[in-house]
């Protein structure tokens, strides 16, 4: 799996949980104030990660987390995509 | 049918009374009134937040004052009662984690998890120390995801589930506009979240007993909300109003002397919503006057040290021990219903007469359907 594909199941994921259009989600957009997650989204949306994913996100690495973007960099080091180019 | 108040069994634990005392911090529930409360029958609880400040070092070593006050609070409380005794304690405090182990450690019967999600606990120590896991929540999506939450990382679930609609005291777990509006209020999430608790009993086969919170008066207030599917219920502000109570005459005081317009809803350092009696404080507060304070303790992984208005820890331990001046009471929408202090045993005494006297159940009643 590419950046950009990853960046694709992110947005579709986010899009659901947080009931906003795709076209919104960008990798800049912020989580909390752009998308509007509250803090029980964050966790219901790492939930729903974890299993597209088949990773583990901490709690720690969670609260580093503010852009889409930050989602995507996490997921490309946790499935070591870069590796595969 | 049913004229007898059902007991409340959480875990191994089981109530004659299915009341559950809520946890009051800072220093409002002690020993006294969980001792008080439990030898009635209910279940005490002792309010972790805060409660190490009448340690001498609580300003230069507040882990460890926390710590240890916690432990002999928990040690004095067993020493007066051989019921049931919980611990509150809440996802926000810096220390979490630590009283946590604390009160596993000292073999509380029941930890009371709330303001925040309580996801990282440390299930097997409970479990080996026979101490059974409530979170409180206020809407079903919460109980969703610590429920999901605990079976994917724990195979595992809590052992109960307070629900708190929006007319509690303390902190509120809605937003501002939510806390007026229909659907949120506890006769709407209450059912919500006994569905989603629902299905987490069927996949373990055990009874998850979900306990209604927040403006729950009286004794038909608990008859209405058993009848609705809750096994129990958690009240705070009545048990405030007792001589039992381990807040100050003051503070008590406040609550006997409140209106219902000085109940108010306040913009806590929390990060959440909270209701408390509107005073002197609140109002400069609410003015935008700022009351400087060096934080000795960052005891709120949420609090905002550099722009909050005021520091609540001090706030609070002022109002526990009576100087109001510099602090302020938490309280439920309720409040100004009490008029006056009685004790622990009047209370509950009052509340199971009252539960007991709907006509259905009173053998006094002359009503032709008894
Ligand atoms: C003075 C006061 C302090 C409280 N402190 C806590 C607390 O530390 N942790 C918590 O989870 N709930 C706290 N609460 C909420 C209560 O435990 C309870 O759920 C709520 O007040 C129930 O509503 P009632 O007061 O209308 O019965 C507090 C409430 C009051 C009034």
């Amino acid at each position: 799996m590419d950046r950009d594909e990853i960046f694709e199941k992110v947005r579709t994921i986010i899009s659901e949980k947080l009931g906003v259009e795709e076209d919104e989600v960008t990798e800049e957009s912020t989580l909390d104030e752009d998308l509007g997650a509250d803090s029980l989204d964050l966790v219901d949306l790492t939930m729903a990660i974890e299993d597209e994913f088949g990773v583990r996100v901490e709690d720690e690495e969670l609260e580093k987390i503010k852009t889409v973007g930050d989602v995507v960099n996490k997921l490309v080091s946790a499935l070591g995509t870069e590796d595969e180019e | 049918m049913k004229c007898e108040l059902p007991h409340l069994r959480i875990g191994e634990y089981e109530a004659k009374i299915p009341i559950v005392q809520g946890g009051m911090s800072v220093g409002i529930s002690l020993d006294n009134l969980a001792s008080a409360v439990a030898n009635e029958g209910g279940i005490g609880v002792i309010g972790a937040a805060g409660i190490g400040m009448m340690e001498p070092d609580f300003d230069t070593n507040f882990r460890e004052a926390n710590k240890r006050a916690l432990k002999t609070v928990i040690r004095k409380t067993r020493s007066k009662t051989n019921g049931i005794v919980g611990v509150n304690i809440m996802v926000a405090l810096t220390d979490f984690e630590e009283l946590v182990e604390t009160a596993i450690d000292e073999k509380a019967d029941l930890l009371f998890l709330g303001a925040g999600l309580p996801l990282k606990v440390p299930i097997e120590e409970a479990r080996k120390r026979s101490t059974a896991i409530v979170p409180i929540v206020s809407s079903a999506k919460a109980a969703k995801l610590v429920f999901d939450y605990w079976h994917r990382r724990y195979g595992d679930i809590p052992d109960g589930v307070v629900v708190e609609g929006p007319l509690a005291g303390g902190h509120l777990g809605f937003k501002k506009e939510q806390i007026e509006r229909k659907e949120y209020q506890l006769e709407r999430i209450l059912p919500e979240v006994i569905k989603v608790v629902q299905c987490f009993e069927e996949l373990y086969s055990r009874k998850i007993p979900v306990i209604a919170a927040g403006g729950i008066f009286t004794g038909m207030d608990i008859r209405k909300y058993i009848e609705m599917g809750a096994a129990g219920v958690q009240m705070a502000s009545r048990f405030v109003a007792t001589e039992e109570c381990d807040a100050s005459k003051e503070f008590k005081e406040m609550y006997v002397r409140c209106t219902k317009e000085d109940l108010i809803i306040i913009d806590s350092p929390v990060g959440l919503p909270g209701r408390a009696i509107n005073n002197h404080f609140l109002e400069e507060v609410n003015k935008g006057t700022k009351k400087p304070f060096v934080c000795p303790w960052k005891c709120l992984r949420t609090c905002d040290v550099v722009n909050s208005p005021y520091c609540i820890g001090s706030a609070l331990i002022n109002a526990k021990n009576g100087m109001l001046n510099d602090g302020f009471a938490f309280a439920g929408a309720n409040a100004y219903r009490i008029h006056s202090i009685t004790t622990v045993k009047e209370l509950m005494e009052e509340l199971m007469e009252d539960y007991l006297s709907s006509s259905f159940c009173n053998p006094r009643s002359t009503s032709s359907n008894s």
